[in-house]
């Protein structure tokens, strides 16, 4: 397993894939705390709506990771090289599982710098508009290492999705709509799913870095629950490869 | 008159068996892609698996590598299912498309990336760059390639682990004269150490000079297999030969 785990990323750093999935988190990351931060001096009073500004690392780091995830394995069938993987390797459920090992690693880094950057920036904007920050040292740990552990088990989802799916731009889409909307929508009611919302991914996610404590689950209970969903799809996404041929 | 078999001449006896394709029936719905189909390849030859397009030998070629499960009966590689192999990369070397790189990636990493889940030293990438005159381009994208030069990265790929058996899907595709020819002397080479090639073709002048046994196949079935030198007794040419047993017109 080690040796997958080293050929997994090493194929992740050869090429600019990565990187520019890393250099569009950072980006967007700063334009959605500031973006924010020109909202009214009232909204930006309120703590809660201080922890989901400075909780935007989460949410994009959960993204980008869990893009990182699906492409490791899309990328691989997209361009072939899956199957030179699988000859060296023919025991692909083994190389699927390697692949979420590998695009945890990448995904907390991934958590790791967006948790930091939303809590530098959103501090400096704070700062700048002349607004106190209310969140203790328990909230700023949270934030950061929340995005951290949710970054790093959405990747390890995005390996699954990619694994089940196998086209890249519905599985991208897939996970970029569902993130972006899909849970909002739900959360917002519109389909009368009542409070069973904060059990689904997307949120369970944002829970773990202390998002609207009382409404989400507590931080643990949602580490627990998007570990169960991490486990869960990289296991079917390795289940579904060695299965099926490969084309 | 005593006979005993020494150790070397029973040696030879199990190793004779590299390739082994027992009635095997792969099915996509209700095209029967391969239908029943047999045949077995000898250590230190070259074999060419012949047939028209859509005949099935791609098909063949991927249940044998594992990376498609047979419908009925079986293809092993030294006796065993591919992926029931220990180290499957050390025993064979595979190439079934052209361009399976990322075109992002060097050539060297491509290699790399492969050597490392083979436990495979580094070094060796080198070694097969060398060996497929890439060294030059070894830290170039993929996308910068030409075709002849991705089908020799290709077989750099295949030759990562010191193979035994090479399986090569249509290797001389994108290759100019001079590459043909290189290719030709390489899998000669390869052979005359005692190691085995199959490769698959639809270049019949291209494969008369290259293999010594003929495996072909059409519609599924095998029509014929045997030395090339025998099919093509009494002066007739590989072409002759398979566009009669094909049905294809002449």
């Amino acid at each position: 397993m080690r040796a997958l785990l080293r050929s997994e990323l090493l194929k992740q750093r050869s090429t600019r894939t990565t990187l520019g999935l890393f250099a569009a988190m950072f980006l967007l990351l700063i334009l959605a705390v500031l973006l924010h931060s020109l909202l009214p001096t009232q909204a930006l009073r309120s703590p809660n709506n201080q922890l989901t500004i400075l909780g935007r690392g989460e949410f994009l780091g959960a993204l980008f990771a869990g893009l990182v995830g699906a492409l490791s394995v899309t990328a691989e069938i997209r361009h072939g090289t899956i199957r030179p993987t699988f000859l060296v390797s023919p025991r692909r459920a083994r190389v699927v599982w390697a692949k979420a090992w590998a695009c945890v690693l990448t995904g907390s880094v991934f958590g790791l710098t967006a948790g930091a950057v939303a809590v530098a920036a959103g501090a400096a904007a704070f700062r700048a508009r002349g607004i106190d920050l209310r969140l203790d040292g328990g909230d700023y740990v949270l934030l950061v290492a929340g995005a951290t552990g949710a970054a790093a088990l959405w990747a390890a989802i995005g390996v699954g999705v990619g694994a089940v799916v196998r086209h890249q731009v519905p599985t991208v889409v897939g996970i970029c709509a569902w993130l972006l909307f899909v849970e909002g929508l739900l959360a917002g009611d519109l389909v009368g799913l009542g409070d069973v919302f904060k059990f689904l991914p997307g949120s369970a996610g944002e829970a773990i870095s202390g998002q609207e404590p009382g409404t989400l689950l507590a931080p643990g209970l949602g580490l627990v629950l998007l570990g169960a969903y991490a486990a869960a799809s990289a296991l079917v996404g390795a289940l579904a490869t060695s299965r099926r041929d490969v084309g | 008159m005593t006979y005993h078999i020494d150790e070397r001449e029973r040696s030879l006896g199990d190793s004779a068996a590299v390739v082994t394709v027992r009635s095997l029936t792969k099915r996509f719905g209700d095209l029967v892609a391969v239908d029943d189909l047999a045949f077995s390849l000898e250590a230190g030859t070259i074999t060419g698996f012949l047939g028209p397009n859509g005949a099935g030998k791609t098909t063949t070629l991927r249940v044998l590598l594992g990376l498609a499960e047979p419908t009925a009966g079986e293809a092993l590689v030294f006796g065993r299912r591919y992926r029931d192999l220990d180290d499957p990369a050390r025993r064979i070397g595979a190439v079934l498309e052209s361009n399976d790189f990322h075109p992002g990636r060097t050539g060297r990493n491509h290699l790399r990336a492969l050597a490392a889940a083979a436990k495979i030293p580094f070094g060796r990438a080198d070694e097969v760059l060398a060996l497929v005159e890439l060294e030059d381009a070894a830290d170039r994208r993929v996308r910068t390639y030409s075709l002849g030069m991705r089908q020799r990265l290709g077989l750099a790929t295949a030759l990562l682990g010191d193979p035994e058996l090479l399986v090569l899907d249509e290797p001389a595709n994108g290759l100019d004269p001079a590459g043909v020819h290189w290719l030709r002397g390489f899998l000669r080479r390869f052979a005359e150490q005692g190691r085995t090639v199959l490769v698959s073709s639809h270049m019949l002048a291209e494969a008369a000079l290259t293999v010594d046994e003929v495996v072909i196949i059409d519609h599924g079935h095998l029509v014929a297999t045997g030395r090339l030198g025998e099919l093509t007794q009494g002066g007739r040419t590989l072409e002759d030969v398979f566009l009669g047993l094909t049905g294809a017109p002449t």
